[in-house]
């Protein structure tokens, strides 16, 4: 598996400046661009068109051939006969149930098999057992961004909670066992706080205001519904800090469920689980067109799904959710326009 | 729960003798049962809150089931069982089904459980907390155009 950290930037600038070039030309036969894009375009920041693929919330639970085990394989063998192939995969989150290294080991042997390379970030049942030190040991820091064809990619932690349980003396299991719960009626709002922030600012300094900018998190950028944390504390201070960028995509884990929300310069995507799917909260969806069908419970690949984006050179494209079921409006099934 | 049923038998005969003395001209008025007091209605409520508290931690529990799964996984706050559309025609069961039966389907299906005694406490305490979360809801027996969200929580478990 290709480490994008470790990758060297130039090579992607290299890409990228040949995809500039090829734009003004475009622009030159009478494609009509604003200014603003033409600079971009000679700043060498279009992207090569690409895919990349998304799984997420797998579930795994310490128990030997369980379903969402087959799931989760049924899913990367989907994602290994895509066509194209995606150049790699994001992981959102929730690998495990309860948190346990062993679900984990089986998560990471399951994602093993895919033929592209792979990177994850944490998601709340992966981290409340031992704090993330079984997670940290499988798959590095949850903190990361690199750059692809033309593209920053940003991973971020976006479960970090207060300390609830050394006041009530809660034992680790005790802990995970709260925070399993999506209702949790103790464990506080998320976010990526303050070290993250800071390490945001700094990853995106240097970068040109027209650079495309794509961002994971396992809780959704915007107030959705905190009661169930489909929310992120600190999701203005990330806007803000990423409010520069002319276009900013951000996709999800956790809601397990089709959602999509447009906050200025950033659209915000939720994605399907591999594991079960949670029905609509109580409040008003910003886009009510974009959302899934009710699920029939007596069929257990229902409600789930994977996704795949395709990226074009204008930093435009689709999010296209893969389902299993007839689970998606006409409309949708078009795939999201990001 | 025994001074409940006690109070409704004793609400009916009262009735019953009301009705009988009136037709017989009634020379002293009948005493229907007197009106709970605040005590009563505190420990009746008490009780009916200890039902719903074991409601919700039997939805929140794997020991229904045999994968680990509990209702809430996919019901979090008891979301999406629409209890006030019961009863009502069930594709899974194609026939017209009482809530249980359907709480009996998802504790076999989804969980991979064993069905409980539909009279059985645990099916009571579960009933309870569903209908609980769905307090003020109007009755839709039959609806199966909508999936529903529960009351709207704030913080806590979603009753006192
Ligand atoms: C793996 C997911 C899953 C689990 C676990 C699960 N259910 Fe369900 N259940 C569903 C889905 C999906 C539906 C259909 C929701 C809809 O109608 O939109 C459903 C429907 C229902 C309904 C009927 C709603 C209606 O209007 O038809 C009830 C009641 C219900 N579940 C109760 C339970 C109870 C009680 C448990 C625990 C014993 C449970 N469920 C566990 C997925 C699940
Ligand atoms: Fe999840
Ligand atoms: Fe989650």
């Amino acid at each position: 598996m290709t480490d994008f950290s470790k990758m060297n930037r130039r090579e992607f600038l290299g890409i990228t400046g040949k995809a500039g070039l090829a734009t003004l030309v475009a622009s030159a036969a009478g494609v009509s661009f604003g200014m603003v894009q033409v600079a971009e375009a000679a700043g060498n920041s279009r992207l090569t068109p690409f895919r990349f693929a998304i799984l997420t919330d797998a579930h795994l639970y310490d128990i030997p051939d369980h379903k969402f085990d087959g799931i989760l394989k049924k899913a990367v063998d989907d994602v290994n006969n895509m066509n194209p192939l995606p150049d790699f995969v994001v992981y959102l989150g929730d690998i495990g149930q309860s948190g346990k290294r062993t679900e984990l080991e089986k998560g990471k042997r399951i994602l093993s098999k895919l033929k592209v390379p792979l990177k994850v970030i944490p998601g709340e049942h992966d981290w409340y057992l031992d704090m993330g030190q079984a997670w940290r040991d499988l798959f590095g820091g949850p903190t990361w961004s690199f750059d692809h064809k033309g593209v920053h990619f940003i991973g971020m932690n976006s479960i970090l909670v207060r300390d609830f349980w050394t006041m009530k003396g809660l034992t680790p299991d005790e802990r995970m066992g709260f925070m399993e719960e999506l209702e949790c009626h103790h464990c506080g709002l998320w976010g990526v706080r303050e070290e993250q922030l800071e390490w945001l600012k700094k990853d995106v300094k240097k970068l040109k205001p027209d650079t495309p900018v794509v961002v994971f998190t396992h809780s959704p950028l915007w107030d959705y519904y905190p009661r169930w944390n489909f929310q992120t504390e600190d999701a203005p201070q990330i806007r803000e800090i990423l409010s520069g960028f002319e276009r900013v995509m951000a996709f999800h884990g956790h809601v397990h469920q089709v959602v999509y929300n447009r906050i200025g310069n950033l659209s915000s995507v939720g994605t399907l689980s591999t594991s079960w799917p949670w029905p609509y909260p109580g409040v008003e969806l910003p886009f009510p067109d974009i959302k899934m069908n009710r699920v029939d419970p007596g069929d257990i690949l229902d409600g789930l799904g994977t996704q795949y984006i395709d990226l074009e050179k204008e930093f435009a494209g689709a999010l296209h959710y893969d389902t299993w079921a007839d689970l998606l409006p006409e409309g949708v099934k078009k795939g999201v326009k990001l | 729960m025994k001074s409940n049923t006690k109070g409704r038998l004793f609400a009916f005969t009262g009735t019953t003798v009301a009705i009988v003395s009136f037709a017989f001209l009634a020379i002293e008025p009948a005493q229907a049962r007197k009106p709970f007091t605040q005590d009563e209605l505190a420990a009746q409520y008490k009780d009916l809150m200890a039902t719903v508290k074991e409601g919700d931690d039997l939805w929140h529990s794997a020991k229904l089931g045999k994968n680990g799964l509990a209702c809430a996984n996919c019901h979090p706050d008891a979301a999406a069982s629409n209890p006030h559309t019961f009863p009502k025609w069930q594709a899974n069961l194609g026939q017209v089904i009482p809530l249980r039966d359907m709480i009996n389907w998802c504790i076999q299906v989804p969980l991979e459980g064993q069905a409980l005694d539909a009279n059985s406490k645990e099916m009571k305490a579960l009933e309870a907390y569903a209908f609980y979360m769905h307090r003020g809801f109007k009755l839709k027996p039959g609806e199966n155009t909508k999936q529903h969200p529960p009351v709207e929580v704030r913080s806590g478990a979603g009753y006192p």
